[in-house]
């Protein structure tokens, strides 16, 4: 590992994406930016909440930061191990809980003793008791949220991603993974990004706030300022009329499109191809 | 080219073990989907080669190949064409299939065809077992050439691969790879020696020709291999020629496909 300071640091990255054309007739395809011009630098250590209004790009960033996807421009450096926290993915319903310990495992890329090694915690954790030789179809959603997530925070990476996980399941996992995540901050020393629309959650875990707003960095700072800040914009928003309301949103979607001359087929495949 | 094969070749020794594990429970939650499990992984195929044989062998009268009676004939090489042709069709949605995963953690992507190949490499057991079970009852037992078979296994899973790798990442790039593949696989059997020699007789103007080009089929060399190694005989290392072309474009698919995933291998997520 390096010893920068800092776990990442982003210099005016953006990540575009292709928008399918409303009308067949128009000559050009239309771009769109899902994230623009983003500059920001995450410490070790740090506990990060990311704001945002649906569609702001957030989960973009989310996989932008675990090196799932590419950015389009600017630059991106990332010390030490990253993962996405993703608590459903890799489950199998048809497979028995103790089954799925392993499948899930080995999709994220555990050996065989690892797999073993963590199955004890995992039962645990994910307090499975007799349901564990049962098919995971039968399981609960909260029972389901508990294993996923408690396999994937087998990973152990220095940065955690957790992208509106805890959003699923019933209070009382939400709380029991916060628990955990909390662990993992005070003893283990992680950085840790953290995606929610629960105000409360995110203030009561996180150190810095971030606010991304039409695929922009809005804010960034002091968790509490932030989130004042960001509950202010987000009633203000609701308090408008319906019609103003729309007319903001479409104003800002706008912002983000860039039209682009036609280009043949070869090219659009060259651009495919990355070349 | 070579920095995208080493990139390929090494990601996918270094997950053997993942590749291992996904096959193996995508077969077993294949098995827990229906009620009688294993029993399909045998009877599927079981009832295709019946059907084949009623046609061709009863309806059509079909005369045994050789002195070999035609179901015997045909088992062995359809069995060849059972384990190409899902790895094949498979393999092609093999990305696209995964999305879920691929969009939500970080993934060797190569890995996936070779997924598809292993789980149908262990279906392809249960129609071996078939097959054998049918020699054994016109009277085929094992003899040291039948060893033959593990080097065409290999040569099948090899082929396969190659195709596989290509095809999955075309078919991330145009949706449409998927359905061209469907049809023109049920095409290329016929242009393979799985329900006939692929032999054009002398009667036929031009058999020499033809002859030449069924020969050029990949498959050709992997089915009919099967089947000199059960019946005839015969070792690989009696078409020198054939077997050279195998691997060269058995190669150069495999070149391809590295290529064209090494390429591809961060834009995925945005194509889907």
């Amino acid at each position: 590992m390096s010893n920068t300071e800092y776990a990442v640091e982003l210099e005016h990255i953006s990540k575009i994406y292709k928008l399918k054309k409303k009308d067949a007739g128009s000559s050009g395809a239309e771009r769109f930016y899902a994230l623009r011009d983003i500059s920001l630098k995450i410490k070790k250590g740090d506990v990060v909440g990311i704001l945002g209004t649906n569609g702001s790009g957030k989960s973009t960033l989310a996989q932008i930061l675990a090196g799932i996807s590419e950015i389009d421009e600017g630059n991106i450096a990332i010390h030490g191990e990253q993962a996405l926290i993703s608590i459903n993915t890799g489950l199998n319903n048809q497979l028995t809980g103790l089954e799925n310990i392993s499948v899930k495992g080995a999709l994220l890329g555990f050996n065989k003793r690892k797999i073993q090694e963590i199955t004890d915690g995992v039962i645990e954790f994910a307090e499975l008791g007799d349901f564990l030789y049962q098919p995971v179809k039968t399981y609960s959603s909260g029972m389901k949220s508990r294993l996923g997530f408690s396999i994937s925070l087998a990973l152990d990476p220095d940065i955690l991603i957790v992208d509106e996980a805890l959003s699923v399941g019933d209070k009382g996992f939400a709380k029991k993974c916060l628990k955990r995540m909390q662990q993992l901050r005070d003893e283990r020393d992680k950085t840790i990004l953290f995606i929610s629309h629960s105000l409360p959650q995110v203030r009561g875990f996180c150190k810095t706030g971030l606010w991304i707003d039409g695929g922009r960095l809005k804010e960034m700072g002091e968790i509490d300022a932030v989130c004042d800040h960001y509950s202010d914009y987000v009633e203000e928003l609701n308090d408008l009329p319906k019609k103003e309301k729309k007319k903001l949103l479409d104003e800002k979607l706008k912002e983000r499109i860039i039209i682009e001359e036609k280009r043949s087929f070869w090219s659009r495949l060259r651009r495919k191809a990355g070349l | 080219m070579f920095t995208s094969i080493k990139y390929v070749w090494k990601e996918n020794t270094e997950n053997l073990y993942r590749i291992y594990c996904i096959a193996k429970y995508e077969l077993l939650a294949d098995m827990r989907d229906s009620k009688f499990g294993i029993f399909w992984n045998f009877a599927s195929p079981a009832i295709q080669v019946l059907t084949y044989w009623l046609v061709f062998g009863i309806a059509w009268g079909r005369k045994p190949v050789g002195n070999i009676p035609y179901l015997a004939w045909l088992v062995a090489g359809y069995s060849a064409w059972w384990f190409v042709k899902p790895c094949i069709e498979r393999g092609c949605n093999s990305i696209f299939s995964k999305t879920n995963v691929i969009t939500k953690m970080k993934f060797p992507v190569s890995v996936l065809p070779a997924t598809i190949c292993v789980k149908e490499f262990f279906n392809h057991c249960f129609m071996l077992a078939i097959a054998f079970v049918t020699l054994f009852l016109y009277g085929y037992f094992p003899d040291a050439y039948w060893l033959g078979l593990i080097y065409y296994v290999v040569c099948a899973f090899a082929f396969s691969e190659a195709v596989a790798l290509i095809l999955s990442v075309l078919n991330m790039l145009w949706r449409d790879v998927k359905k061209l593949v469907t049809s023109l696989m049920r095409m290329l059997m016929y242009f393979s020696p799985v329900i006939w020699e692929c032999h054009f007789s002398d009667s036929v103007p031009h058999h020499g020709i033809l002859n030449f080009i069924m020969k050029l089929n990949p498959l050709y060399y992997v089915i009919n291999g099967y089947r000199e190694a059960i019946f005839y005989e015969k070792g690989f290392w009696e078409h020198p020629a054939l077997t050279l072309y195998f691997w060269a474009v058995t190669l150069v698919l495999f070149a391809v496909g590295c290529v064209l995933m090494y390429k591809f291998r961060r834009k995925f997520i945005d194509l889907i």
